[in-house]
């Protein structure tokens, strides 16, 4: 018999001996967590997407095209690009080293520990010709571009947990992120406006584009099939007129429609007419008059241009546009202007009958607004919102730095032309030059320096702005602080820098809409607050356009007809990804979406599930009605039960707001619900699915939860050899928690522990657990609780910031000097080679790497000393920390002698009082007392806490959870079972109180989880029986030992004596205004004046009694003798008078530069704030000047 | 007098369950304050030993040295016989020797192919103690293999030098002989020590009652039975449970003795008798500020950041001085 393949299948139990043998035994078929795989799905089938057969980069070389340049003889030479090639991550050509193939291949461990970047080779091949010659091709190397860990063009992408564990990876590696400079690397999902749906807008903003405008528009963002998208807009302008407006490389232009639709399909005035009015014969064409009115207006307007044929109109839109698409001057202007339709208008559609059909229903549609027919529809809700993918913008920016690569040859050929005397395109000498002194001086051909720039920064460097909103932000990194926020990376989905400046708080409101998509709770409390949400976790997101080509004809055999009635109720649209099928009735269209619905579900009709079919029935002033389906990327999507066929359905934010889906079984109303959820914690993330009891917390508590649940100390992964990341935190205690919720196993947490079961009292015991401390049992510190430690990299560069590479360049080495003497003192901490010894123990000031000045000797080959001087590199921080591993970084050609080590350091953390932790309710508290056990309460049976919180925790938060999890708990560790605490278990009829109750009643403790406790300290039983159980607890990151600031004296600032500020170089903390206000209002001011000036800028200086000023004077220099001891003797510049002979000898003194003075002696010594001094020479310098009146 | 109370009213132990590692008993005509101090005496102050220093000679296992070295603290270590220790501190040698610490030597390699676990039972005596049962790791689990310290891959090897001390649980959980000690008076709740809470109607459904323990206490009181203001606890309830280090019986009987001691200590310094600053040898709370009492203390300087000195530099002016010269205050012209 076969061996059964991995299960895959999870319970809430602890499981082990399974997880064990998992550990040990990574599968070598399967993954055992598929649904860990699934919530990075969107990222890494997007980055597929790209580079698939017929894929985005294939579409993005169509669009691109053809380019052509001329010379001024009428030549034209053509450029396409006909592939585009991407390598998998291997060496370089230049490293003669390694020989053999396998062994070639650069892994992504490999990326990490060099802190180099996971990279494959993109080359182009490129087409040219001159004039009407044939296509010669050649290949263009295009640089190394960052691949996405566990795409297609990763190593890994199929691998097996067990080949993962070889390839020093997680077994349960996902990928989905980038390697850059050894920095995980993820491009955020941003939110963007949905796809080929044509949004009514209403905002005053509209009224500045110009004179006559109004605040109604009607705006598409109209999605190419290479996913690069371009906004339209239809602005209402307040005749009646509508003006089609668009961007072009960051310019806004406006267009008259009428001309747009004239340039799409030969038409006439009153096609147009009975199009958006509707036809003649229909019913209800009376009371339209106010369509009426402004069509003819519109129609009118335009007789002005003069334009009549098709032919006419394209080729003046082609004269007015030809410069802003960078047109040669050899296309004429009737094909720019086919060039301007394809381009720009919808270009969604490939069609132009298509175009002119949307166009007029814009039209349409933009009209019903203004009259008040239908409502606007709102941009901030998900219903009209879609994910844009970090794949599909990577693949954006690609194509981008394509077509900008292409076009820059247009400076390089005119340089050549100029050199050359215009030399024609056909010439022998254009033949030759082409390549290296034309193609070779193209901008931006290496394609990798700018994708690798891009993801480092999140800078997006673009001449069109690729239709976003922002131009920063777009990747973060993938911090593996715990699994939590590892995972939450890839989950986050942004609503854009643009709206995070907005003062209004409405694109931050959580709507219905985003039931089932986005977590409600999982979103940052603060700036980012609702702008920054996280994906529900069932929740997925298209990434490909599922097969619709059948359903355009199953709507026409459904019934729509070309022709739009007067009433809106009689033609109520159809569209399939922003093109119009056809119109029907209000009654048909309910048909039609009802009939494609069973369809979907059943299968078989070519209706494909995923498919969205967003019905918006006719209503009086809302949504603009209609059938929308939808099929292309970028959608959001969420399984559900169909009801009629008791199915899997799909259904989408689009839709979803007119459908009746009933939550759970109970609700569902006859005759009404068409769906019921498979469950309704769905709707919460992974992260606050985790968080037990949830739905007993008031909301904020969990919305607290998700945030600390992220910075907790946990278990940055299994492969922290293999790691080495700036700055990692890990608990060496974790636990598996004894109540966790029912995705806990399958997501696989418990490889990832982040805390400790922790017994805990909620009892106010000694004052030391006021205000959200708690106190900690010294004992359970002793015995580990809570215990961590923070691995720090560094990083020993020799040749830092240097570019210059090869081996004669080297100018240092790593070890001693050869010829120098190394003393015990060197060697103390440092091997022989001059590296740090593994274990070594480091504190401030000691050497962690030995280095020398060296110089190639070209007749030896060798490198010399010359100097015999050893410098070393210095671990520079306070703390003490253990080296754990040195890496050696060789160069990537295996040749050159080492110049990069990369440290990894070890640094214990015991919890210290003033550590944070937290429960997973949104309860944080500091350590405030590690108290000695024998002091502590204990139960009967001698129990003591482990953790002490204070119950004035409660009352105002309202964490419900956090009890229930506590009697959970309690009974979970009597009876040795995991407890599922999935929320929503519970209701008013069967409360967790009983459910728990019962079970701790039956293993003989009290129903409510209460015991009697026993004072530690005097032995008496506390007259209150105290609630106690068992709490998950998480130490949190933040801990005193990186926050403390103290200072007794430092460095101060040089400029006003005053000492600087920060931590980190040991500055003091601000008095500022506030605390100088409670300091007088207190009444201490010698306090005051401790802190404020003798603390601070405390200066002794000199002053002139007689003029008042600080800056006239100046000591004395003796001529003849030297500076006798004692005091300084000093004098007024300004009162003295020069000496002449009539001066007496003894008061006669010079200045440092020989003049003589006598008198200017009245000087007093002050002590003044050192910025006076500074305010006075600021004064000065402007002609102000200070007189200080001095009493004494 | 009370009719349960057959043996009078000297103090009286009643055992109700022995055996090697726990002890259940009853202590009668004992007052609380005693019970509480025998209590947290044997939590806190019976001296065992327990693996302090570590040499880590060799370590190429997963776990930090330093995570390994406070996994080896924490395996209870047999204590019988501690009393022929002396405390380390007390004692003259210049670090440890053979009157103060058990030395106990760690080393394994694993050579296989199978991951090799290594237990307490590897701990080998090294240094000759007192006696031949103290520092010998606490083996109970049938397979006599003990707590397992690490696993070692093939390759991975691990050498320690373990050098076990005597020392009390006030210090260290690891130095504790028991982890709990169960405490019980007043079951049946007569003294009305405390006010017990309850939500529905009957508190007898929300609490369990022990019947058997409330019957050893004299059962539940009568219907009528007057509230008895002076009435003081009088039976304890008491359950040592060892770690292994000690036997339950020796725990309380050291414990006894111990509180015997320091109140003799206390009954001496009144008496104010010929050695009144000599040292009893008996258990001492840590030394939280580093040295002795009364000693020439520097403050508190933090372990193991070089000593001395703040962070901010080497420690030597002492008070707090400005570096506009001695002192801001007085002295000058102004």
């Amino acid at each position: 018999m076969a061996p059964s393949k991995t299960d895959q299948q999870w319970s809430v139990d602890f499981e082990n001996a399974r997880k064990h043998h998992l550990f040990s035994n990574p599968p070598k078929d399967r993954t055992a967590y598929p649904e860990l795989l699934e919530l990075v799905e969107p990222h890494i089938a997007s980055f597929n997407a790209i580079f698939k057969d017929g894929g985005q980069l294939e579409e993005a070389i169509k669009d691109i095209g053809e380019k052509s340049f001329s010379d001024r003889h009428g030549n034209r030479l053509s450029l396409r690009i006909e592939k585009i090639f991407y390598d998998k991550s291997m060496l370089p050509p230049t490293n003669k080293v390694v020989l053999k193939p396998e062994n070639r291949k650069v892994l992504p461990a490999e990326a990490r520990e060099r802190h180099s970047t996971y990279r494959g080779k993109m080359s182009a091949r490129l087409n040219f010709k001159v004039n009407n010659g044939d296509w010669q091709s050649l290949d263009r190397d295009l640089g190394y571009v960052p691949i996405m860990l566990r795409s297609s063009r990763c190593h890994l992408e199929s691998s097996t947990p067990a080949q993962l564990v070889n390839y020093k990876e997680e077994s349960e590696e996902f990928g989905g992120y980038f390697i850059v400079n050894g920095i995980e690397k993820i491009i955020r999902m941003l939110q963007v406006q949905r796809r080929n749906y044509p949004m009514s807008i209403r905002r005053m903003a509209f009224k500045n584009r110009g004179p006559g405008y109004s605040e109604f528009a009607v705006l598409v963002r109209s999605v190419r099939p290479d996913q690069s998208s371009q906004t339209n807009a239809l602005h209402y302008l307040n005749d009646g007129n509508v003006n089609f407006r668009f961007s072009w490389r960051k310019a806004e232009y406006l267009v008259p429609t009428m001309m747009i639709l004239n340039a799409l399909v030969e038409t006439n005035d009153r096609e147009v007419f009975q199009a958006i009015v509707g036809t003649a014969q229909s019913e209800g064409l009376g009371q339209r008059q106010f369509v009426i009115d402004r069509v003819e207006l519109l129609l009118r307007a335009y007789k002005v241009y003069g334009l009549h044929s098709r032919a006419m109109t394209r080729a003046y839109l082609g004269s007015k546009f030809r410069s802003v698409l960078q047109l040669d001057e050899l296309t004429s202007d009737e094909d720019a202007g086919t060039y301007f339709l394809r381009k720009i208008v919808l270009p969604h559609l490939g069609a132009d009958n298509d175009k002119y059909r949307m166009l007029l229903f814009m039209i349409r549609k933009l009209y019903s607004l203004v009259e008040g027919e239908s409502c606007e529809d709102n941009p901030d809700t998900l219903q009209h919102q879609e994910a844009l993918l970090g794949g599909q913008l990577y693949g954006m920016i690609i194509k981008e730095k394509l077509e900008e690569w292409l076009n820059s040859l247009r400076y390089p050929l005119n340089e050549w032309g100029r050199k050359q005397d215009w030399k024609p395109f056909t010439s022998q000498q254009f033949q030759t030059d082409f390549v290296p002194k034309i193609l070779a001086r193209a901008q931006g051909e290496d394609l990798g320096k700018a994708m690798s720039y891009f993801l480092s920064t999140g800078n997006l460097v673009s001449p069109t702005g690729l239709d976003l909103q922002q131009t920063a932000g777009f990747c973060v990194v993938a911090e593996k602080l715990n699994f939590f926020r590892f995972i939450s990376h890839f989950r986050m989905i942004h609503r854009g820098a643009f709206f995070a400046q907005l003062k209004t708080t409405t694109v931050r409101k959580l709507t219905g809409h985003s039931w089932g998509y986005l977590c409600p709770s999982h979103t940052p409390d603060g700036a980012p607050c609702g702008l920054l949400s996280h994906l529900a976790h069932k929740c997925k997101i298209a990434t490909q356009s599922v097969d619709v080509s059948a359903v355009p004809k199953l709507v026409a055999g459904l019934g729509v007809s070309d022709q739009v009635s007067a009433l809106l109720e009689n033609s109520m649209v159809v569209q399939l990804d922003g093109r119009v099928l056809g119109y029907c009735s209000k009654k048909q269209s309910k048909v039609i979406s009802d009939t494609l619905r069973y369809w979907k579900v059943e299968g078989g009709h070519g209706v494909p599930v995923e498919m969205e079919i967003g019905y918006v029935p006719h209503s009086n002033g809302g949504q603009y009605p209609g059938v929308y389906l939808f099929s292309q990327p970028s959608r959001f999507f969420r399984p559900v039960k169909y009801l009629p066929l008791d199915q899997l359905d799909y259904v989408g934010p689009f839709e979803q707001p007119y459908m009746s889906i009933a939550v759970t079984d109970p609700e569902i109303v006859s005759g009404d619900s068409t769906h019921v959820e498979y469950d309704a914690r769905a709707m919460l993330s992974v992260v606050a699915n985790q968080t037990p009891f949830s739905d007993q917390n008031q909301s904020p508590r969990n919305m607290y939860q998700c945030q600390m649940g992220k910075q907790t100390m946990g278990t940055p992964g299994t492969n922290l050899n293999y790691r080495t990341d700036n700055k990692s935190y890990r608990i060496q205690t974790g636990q598996s928690p004894i109540v966790r919720s029912s995705s806990y196993g399958s997501y696989g947490l418990d490889n990832f522990p982040q805390g400790a079961n922790a017994v805990v009292a909620v009892i106010s015991y000694t004052g030391y657990d006021m205000d959200d401390a708690m106190i900690i049992n010294k004992s359970a510190l002793e015995r580990s609780f809570g215990y961590g430690s923070i691995y720090k990299t560094k990083v020993c560069d020799l040749e830092e910031g240097k570019a210059g590479r090869g081996k004669k360049n080297i100018q240092k080495l790593f070890g001693f000097s050869p010829i120098g003497t190394v003393t015990a003192a060197m060697r103390e901490k440092l091997d022989e080679d001059g590296l740090p010894r593994v274990g070594t123990m480091l504190q401030n000031g000691d050497y962690i790497a030995a280095w020398h000045t060296v110089s190639y000797d070209n007749a030896t080959g060798e490198f010399d000393n010359k100097d015999g001087n050893t410098q070393f590199f210095k671990y520079k921080d306070d703390e003490l920390a253990f080296v754990e591993e040195v890496r050696v970084i060789g160069s990537e050609t295996g040749t050159d002698p080492l110049q990069k080590i990369s440290i990894k350091l070890r640094i214990p953390r015991t919890p210290v009082i003033g550590d944070k932790f937290s429960s997973r309710h949104g309860q944080k508290g500091v350590l405030s007392q590690k108290w000695p056990a024998t002091d502590l309460p204990f139960s009967e049976s001698g129990l003591q806490p482990d953790v002490i919180i204070n119950p004035h925790a409660f009352p105002s938060r309202m964490t419900i959870g956090m009890f229930v999890e506590s009697m959970a708990g309690k009974s979970g560790a009597l009876s040795g079972q995991a407890v599922d605490g999935s929320p929503w278990q519970f209701d008013e009829k069967n409360t967790a109180i009983d459910h728990f109750g019962e079970q701790l009643r039956k293993q003989g403790y009290n129903y409510h989880g209460n015991e009697p406790m026993y004072s530690g300290i005097t032995g008496q039983e506390l007259s209150a029986d105290i609630y106690i159980g068992v709490v998950y607890y998480q130490r949190l990151r933040h801990m005193v030992n990186d926050k403390y600031q103290v200072r007794t004296t430092g460095p101060i600032n040089s400029l006003t004596g005053q000492p600087i500020k920060g931590r980190k170089k040991g500055g003091g903390i601000r008095v500022g205004e506030m605390e100088r206000d409670a300091l007088l209002a207190h009444g201490t001011a010698y306090l005051l004046q401790d802190r404020l000036f003798n603390c601070s800028d405390y200066t002794k200086t000199t002053l002139c009694r007689g003029c008042g000023s600080f800056l006239s004077t100046t000591p004395t220099i003796s001529e003849f003798t030297r500076k006798k001891r004692g005091a300084l003797t000093v004098r007024c510049r300004r009162c003295a008078k020069l000496a002449d002979n009539a001066a007496p000898k003894s008061e006669v003194w010079s200045d440092g530069q020989g003049i003589r003075y006598h008198g200017g002696d009245n000087i007093a010594v002050v002590a003044v704030p050192g910025v006076l001094k500074y305010l006075d020479v600021e004064l000065a310098s402007m002609n102000v000047r200070l007189r200080y009146n001095v009493d004494r | 007098m009370d009719p349960y109370d057959v043996e009078g009213s000297g103090i009286h132990v009643r055992f109700l369950e022995a055996n090697p590692t726990r002890a259940k008993f009853i202590i009668q005509n004992f007052n609380l304050e005693s019970a509480n101090s025998l209590r947290r005496y044997m939590l806190a102050e019976i001296p065992t030993v327990a693996i302090d220093i570590v040499e880590v000679l060799d370590n190429t296992s997963v776990l930090a040295d330093e995570f390994v070295c406070h996994r080896l603290g924490l395996i209870p270590l047999n204590s019988r016989g501690v009393d022929e220790l002396i405390y380390s501190r007390d004692c003259d040698c210049e670090n440890y020797c053979d009157m103060c610490s058990v030395t106990l030597e760690l080393n394994a390699k694993c050579e296989g192919d199978e991951i090799m676990k290594v237990y307490a039972r590897d701990l080998v005596l090294a240094s000759n103690p007192p006696n031949d049962q103290i520092g010998q790791p606490v083996i109970t689990d049938e397979d006599r293999q003990g707590s397992c310290i690490v696993k070692l891959r093939r390759g991975q090897a691990i050498h320690m030098r373990c050098i076990a001390k005597k020392g009390i649980a006030k210090e260290h959980a690891k130095w504790a002989p028991s982890a709990a000690i169960g405490f019980e008076y007043d079951p049946a709740n007569k003294l009305h020590h405390l006010d017990l809470w309850y939500e529905g109607d009957d508190p007898k459904q929300e609490w369990p009652v022990d019947e058997e323990r409330v019957n050893l206490d004299g059962g539940h009181p009568a219907e009528d039975e007057p509230f008895d203001y002076d009435a003081v606890p009088q039976r304890f309830f008491m359950d040592v449970e060892t770690v292994g280090g000690l036997d339950p019986d020796q725990i309380v009987n050291r414990g006894i003795k111990g509180l015997q001691q320091k109140l003799a200590e206390v009954i001496h310094e009144l008496d104010g008798g010929d050695n009144a600053n000599g040292d009893f040898g008996g258990a001492q709370s840590p030394t939280l500020n580093g040295g002795g009492f009364g000693g020439n203390d520097a403050g508190y300087t933090t372990p193991g950041y070089g000593g001395g000195g703040s962070v901010w530099g080497p420690g030597g002016t002492a008070g707090g001085t400005t570096p506009y010269g001695a002192t801001p205050y007085g002295g000058s012209a102004w």
